[in-house]
């Protein structure tokens, strides 16, 4: 029978022991390849930030600004810090700043417990949305949804403050600000975190920054960070702001597919 | 030792890369970089807290009466993992801090180096041991 050209010579057994060694060829190549997914998602562990107080150094130019934008940056008052006065530091600076975070990762949720003002970040992989009267009760550091796409985790940060900062030098964002951030180690002891700030109030179009998070030493552990403790800072300061000669030129408008 | 050779690396390299910058909000928004100064005295009274550390001590001016000044260094976790302690430096030590002036015009520095009267580096100031540049 021409259907059973390819197994001549052999009755049912021998196919069966013939589909059972393909069967296991398979799973040896597959076991390792799962192991190292398995390797690749695992993100838990003690991270060290790169320190980041200015985004538009590693952007390498002010971010897309549009006019509002712009006049918020140029007439930003760096006094107005709202961590200077212990608000909570937001997403973006949570893993721009110069304090290390805990990480801890089961199926269905990431907790991130960053030293810098005690606070924390919670990720739900469980598939949820974000909920429907998020813009009504927003939070500082967010509501974050992730899910895998290959070995590299991808989160969607909706519901932030606008009172918080992106980074130290002061650019700000709105309510609409939505971050995207995509986690993905590249070695046992690094993750690369690229990050997508995407807020039409603020910036004509997406833009993104990298970062790479270093493991911890064996033994770190995440110290107390109270900033209400003593904060005498906020009795010392003065207006600054340090942009007011800065000149904002738009980016050319693009042409719209199929516009004219 | 390690811890040792970790705080003078760290020192070296605070000494290196300029002004350092806080964390807790822009640096020049309360420090003047372009007045800096040094202050000799004895310690007072420390304060190992967050967000900041502080110290304080008495300065001789030049009349011969003390001036209190009130010494601002990093976080707690910072200096903790660059080698410093509590006792570091106690109640009573001289010490020699360079550092800038409050814009404010009070008797606040923040401190960039500071040199015990044995020799021994003292706290840096806000710059993160972790710090990978830019």
């Amino acid at each position: 029978m021409p259907g059973h050209r390819g197994f001549s010579g052999g009755g049912p057994a021998s196919l069966l022991a013939r589909v059972a060694v393909g069967i296991g060829a398979v799973l040896l190549l597959a076991a390792p390849t799962a192991a190292q997914s398995s390797a690749q998602r695992e993100l838990s562990g003690f991270w060290i930030n790169q320190y980041t107080p200015d985004l538009s150094v590693v952007l390498g130019k002010q971010p897309p600004f549009t006019e509002f934008g712009a006049e918020r940056w140029r007439t930003v008052d760096t006094a107005k810090d709202p961590t200077a006065v212990c608000l909570p530091v937001g997403p973006s600076r949570g893993f721009t700043a110069p304090f290390p975070f805990l990480l801890v990762q089961d199926d269905k949720t990431i907790s991130i417990m960053f030293e810098y003002q005690a606070i924390w970040r919670a990720i739900y992989l469980d598939g949820r949305a974000h909920p429907d009267d998020l813009a009504d009760y927003p939070y500082f550091m967010g509501h974050s949804i992730g899910r895998w796409e290959g070995d590299t985790l991808v989160v969607d940060t909706q519901g932030i403050d606008e009172r918080s900062w992106l980074d130290t030098a002061g650019h700000e964002h709105s309510d609409k600000l939505k971050l995207t951030e995509r986690f993905k180690k590249t070695g046992p002891d690094t993750i690369q975190w690229t990050v997508t700030y995407d807020d039409p109030v603020y910036f004509t179009r997406p833009w993104s920054i990298e970062r790479t998070f270093t493991r911890g030493k064996p033994g770190d552990r995440v110290l107390p960070y109270t900033c209400n403790e003593n904060n005498k800072d906020v009795e010392h300061l003065l207006p600054h702001q340090p942009n007011l000669n800065y000149k904002h030129v738009p980016e050319p408008a693009t042409k719209k597919p199929g516009g004219i | 030792m390690k811890r040792g050779i970790a705080a003078l690396l760290m020192t070296i390299a605070v000494l290196f890369s300029g002004i350092s910058i806080a964390a807790h909000h822009s640096f020049a928004a309360q420090y003047d970089s372009n007045k800096p100064i040094t202050l000799k005295g004895g310690i007072i009274r420390i304060e190992w807290a967050n967000p900041h550390i502080y110290f304080y001590v008495d300065v001789v001016d030049s009349g011969g009466g003390t001036e209190h000044w009130a010494i601002e260094g990093g976080a707690p976790s910072t200096l903790y993992r660059a080698g410093w302690r509590k006792d570091s430096a106690k109640v009573g030590d001289v010490v020699t801090v360079s550092g800038f002036l409050a814009r404010d015009g009070s008797k606040l520095v923040n401190m960039q180096r500071a040199l015990l009267a044995d020799g021994r580096n003292l706290f840096v100031g806000n710059q993160s041991y972790y710090q990978k540049g830019q």
